[in-house]
């Protein structure tokens, strides 16, 4: 998928998210102006939009709700639910049609019939036609000057001129010969030649028509142009480029690169008195490199950043400067550099594309390892030569904060406001409530409260299931509440909030709670607790039982939730999470569901053990103590091994035997490493006890996704693969 | 070259060395100055400061790392010349005691006339 198709589904998107927000408010406020101008602005962007990438049939539907929405901004028509709800079945559509488009790059070819259904129910029974309507047409976008630029970036630097000329269906028949004609173009530097309407089956194909479209860039001027096609004028679209358009930034010589490198070198290198002639030769140095290229905007911004480092005493600002610059360059040539004053301006809202994110985060474990690998050759030329190692040394130490600084932007990169998983949830709730005939208003709190993507993301599978249990188990019908003395409309809260280092996620509802009772009279029945062991527990613990595997309270089985599978669901989600869920009820009153999850994706810190020959490494966090014992420490009780510790009985599994290896001999006495378990030591016998490091576990794919003892991989010094295993399954 | 032509100063005790710079950046139009060692270049910087300084290391009296170190101590303007070190030593430490120094960037001898002209001009500012 191009560029322009990515960026279309991005805005897309979040284009469908506002305008359902928007209808959903103003459905509740029909008055509500602001709302129904935002809505409007919204459908106006995806017609645009869907124009810019020619899908015409999506333009046209969304230009049908656009008509709609703009009768009830002059007030011809009402704000009913009829037209909410048809605009909201346009949107439908529209992700429907994004879906598809992220998927293929195209719509599907029944498009135009689905635009025709959407157009239509926004033409009947009300007189207003789109006929009828008086409004101007919208000016065409030309976003095919910005196509064609991008297609070629080289020749887009020279060139003054784009053309677009479609010449007519018959202009074979009046001796024009379109593309000689632009061949012979003044200043000529790229032809793009596609058809006007999709070509036919070649038995349908009438070659007297022509049906061409050509797209050019000439380095030629306006008016040369002009001059050149006086007599095709009206079917051509000349747009004159701007400097700017035009300007990719200048590339870097390899001299120009190495000499902006050596001054970050230099810049490092600063202490004490020597700092201000230091810092300011090094920024005069890359100033004038830009300066030599004719760069002034760079060279500038290069200079006020040495002013700053000069007055702040820090190195920081233009060591980034020339970084930023470099950086840039290195990512994306041609990219115009965001440098100067209103990059200064702090927390703008960023909009990246999620795999770009993944990308970085696998960068970034690549990074962990170069440096894994630099560590190590420090360790080989400590007895080599000594001027080696200093160097290793610093550029190890370099390797280190940079890799320290990327990690953390990327970490802060990944995290998400949990308004994105909280505002699916209106719309959903709209229709889980109507299927139940349920009157629920939600009201959600703290979406700003931030969290990792992953974490963001993974997040809507298990809060759909609790909304939709709270609404099919915990809140009554109107009926029954009407009875009850509670308000008919129920309320249902969604609530974020920072916790420590935890983001705490609530469901709220004020239904009948969770009748004990039944919880404890199912759990009988399916077996889910002995007698004995409920008869022990609190109430609280009563509760939590409904999140065991095989437990379901539903009594009838309705099409939203109970299809067999409970709230053990959520559990098993909200744990891989690496979080944790709690509940609290009132009877009569309500049930709260809490869901306790990490903020972020962290390094693990990891420890490399051996076995048998083969490497392992074991999370660090896990680790208590290591040990070395005589072989007479460890005492054989049944099938199983366990030593004293500080008068303390650990079991001891050997590495060995439990992954099923026996190759070569092994040293008399044991090395052990203790770890603690969910509370619980156990010893890992292992033959050897190596190196530690930092390092984002990934999770097993593939073949291996599954592996039980297995918990992740990460690459070792020498780019070998080392598995970690999971203590706690190993431990059992 | 641009309308203002860029001063630079080299030093080093080899006559021969310093005939081959003043050849090659006078003909590309740079003015050209002479010191024989680190010491007369400290001199003749204080007096008057070119916009960029060639070095070399091993010289009598002040050998070029010192003078470096001791010119990044002056006061501006004089400490933030841009300073290009020119040596036939090629070893990492021989870097390292450069950057520490302070010097901008490093070419080894025997040093190609285009590279340097390249070179002077981008830490000049002016277009090669």
């Amino acid at each position: 998928m191009n560029e322009f198709l990515e960026q279309f589904v991005i805005e897309c998107r979040e284009q469908v998210e506002q305008a359902t927000a928007d209808l959903l408010a103003l459905e509740k406020s029909p008055l509500n102006i602001e709302r129904l101008d935002s809505a409007f602005r919204a459908f106006h962007s995806l017609k645009g939009g869907a124009g810019i990438v020619d899908f015409d049939a999506m333009a046209e539907a969304v230009h049908g709700a656009e008509d709609g929405l703009s009768y009830a901004r002059k007030g011809t028509v009402a704000i009913s639910t009829t037209l909410i709800g048809d605009c909201l079945a346009c949107l439908d559509q529209v992700i429907q049609w994004v879906d598809e488009i992220a998927r293929c790059g195209d719509l599907p070819k029944d498009a135009s019939k689905e635009a025709a259904a959407i157009v239509a129910r926004f033409s009947r029974g009300d007189g207003m036609g789109p006929g009828a309507d008086p409004r101007p047409e919208v000016e065409q976008p030309v976003g095919w000057v910005a196509t064609i630029l991008a297609k070629h970036p080289d020749a887009a630097r020279e060139a003054q001129c784009a053309l677009r000329y479609t010449p007519s269906a018959d202009c074979f028949f009046s001796q024009e010969d379109p593309l000689a004609r632009i061949a012979r173009l003044p200043g000529l530097l790229t032809i793009d030649v596609s058809p006007v309407h999709p070509w036919p089956q070649l038995c349908d194909l009438d070659p007297f028509q022509c049906n061409l479209v050509l797209v050019v860039l000439s380095s030629a001027s306006e008016t040369e142009i002009h001059k050149a096609l006086a007599d095709i004028l009206d079917r051509c679209h000349i747009e004159a480029l701007e400097a700017t358009v035009r300007r990719p930034a200048s590339s870097l010589s390899l001299d120009a690169r190495s000499l902006l490198e050596a001054q970050l070198t230099l810049l490092e290198s600063t202490d004490g008195d020597d700092f201000a002639g230091k810092v300011a030769s090094a920024g005069a140095v890359a100033a004038n490199v830009f300066l030599a290229q004719c760069d002034n905007g760079l060279a500038i911004s290069i200079e006020k950043a040495t002013a700053q480092s000069l007055a702040e005493g820090q190195t920081a600002p233009i060591a980034r400067a020339i970084e930023a610059i470099l950086f840039e360059e290195a990512a994306k040539p041609g990219a115009p550099l965001p440098f100067g004053t209103e990059h200064e301006t702090t927390a703008r809202a960023l909009r990246i594309d999620a795999r770009r994110v993944d990308s970085l985060v696998d960068l970034t474990t690549e990074l962990t390892v170069a440096k894994n690998a630099i560590g190590h050759v420090v360790a080989l030329a400590q007895n080599g030569d000594e001027g080696l190692e200093q160097l290793l040394k610093q550029r190890f130490a370099v390797l280190d904060r940079l890799i320290g600084e990327l990690q953390q932007g990327v970490l802060a990169l990944r995290v998400l406001p949990l308004r994105h998983v909280f505002q699916r949830f209106p719309r959903l709730l709209r229709e889980i409530a109507a299927g139940l005939d349920k009157s629920v208003n939600l009201v959600t709190e703290g979406s700003e409260t931030e969290a990792d993507k992953a974490i963001v993301e993974m997040l809507f599978e298990p809060l759909l299931h609790v909304v939709r249990n709270a609404i099919d188990h915990g809140i009554e019908d109107k009926a029954a509440r009407l009875a009850l003395g509670k308000p008919a409309v129920a309320t249902l809260g969604l609530r974020g909030y920072r916790e420590g280092e935890n983001v705490v996620v609530e469901i709220t509802d004020d239904g009948q709670g969770i009748n004990v009772e039944r919880v404890r009279q199912v759990a009988i029945d399916r077996g889910v607790v002995t007698a004995e062991a409920l008869a022990a527990m609190s109430e609280a613990q009563v509760t939590t039982l409904i999140f065991e595997p095989g437990f379901s309270t539903a009594q009838s089985v309705t099409g939203l939730s109970g299809r067999g599978v409970g709230m053990d669901v959520v559990r098993t989600k909200v744990v891989r999470m690496g979080g944790t869920v709690g509940i609290e009820s009132r009877p009569g009153a309500g049930t709260a569901v809490r869901f306790t999850l990490p903020f972020s994706v962290m390094l693990t810190r990891i420890m490399v053990v051996s076995a048998a020959g083969q490497k392992f490494g074991i999370p660090l966090d896990a680790v208590v103590e290591t040990l070395r014992v005589g072989p007479d420490a460890i005492a054989r009780v049944g099938a199983a091994q366990a030593i004293v510790l500080r008068n303390q009985t650990v079991p001891v599994i050997d590495l060995r035997e439990a992954l099923n290896l026996h190759e070569g001999d092994r040293r008399r006495d044991a090395i052990l490493v203790v770890a603690n378990v969910d509370g619980v030591s156990s010893a890992l016998r292992v033959d050897v006890i190596g190196e530690r490091f930092d390092a984002m576990l990934k999770p097993l794919e593939g073949l291996l996704s599954g592996t039980p003892g297995l918990a992740g991989s990460t690459l070792l010094g020498d780019g070998s693969v080392l598995l970690i295993l999971d203590l706690t399954e190993l431990c059992r | 070259m641009s309308d203002k032509r860029m001063r630079v100063m080299v030093v080093d005790d080899a006559a021969l060395v310093r005939l081959f710079y003043r050849e090659t950046l006078r003909k590309a139009g740079f003015i050209v100055d002479e010191a024989l060692n680190g010491l007369e270049a400290l001199e003749k910087v204080l007096s008057e400061a070119p916009d960029l300084l060639i070095v070399d290391v091993n010289m009598p009296q002040m050998d070029g790392i010192t003078f470096i170190k001791t010119l990044r101590r002056q006061k501006p303007p004089v400490a933030g010349i841009p300073v290009l070190i020119a040596s036939t030593e090629a070893g990492p430490q021989d870097f390292a005691a450069a950057r520490e120094a302070g010097a901008n960037s490093y070419l080894v001898k025997p040093i190609e006339p285009d590279r340097l002209l390249a070179f002077a001009a981008m830490m000049c500012g002016v277009a090669p």
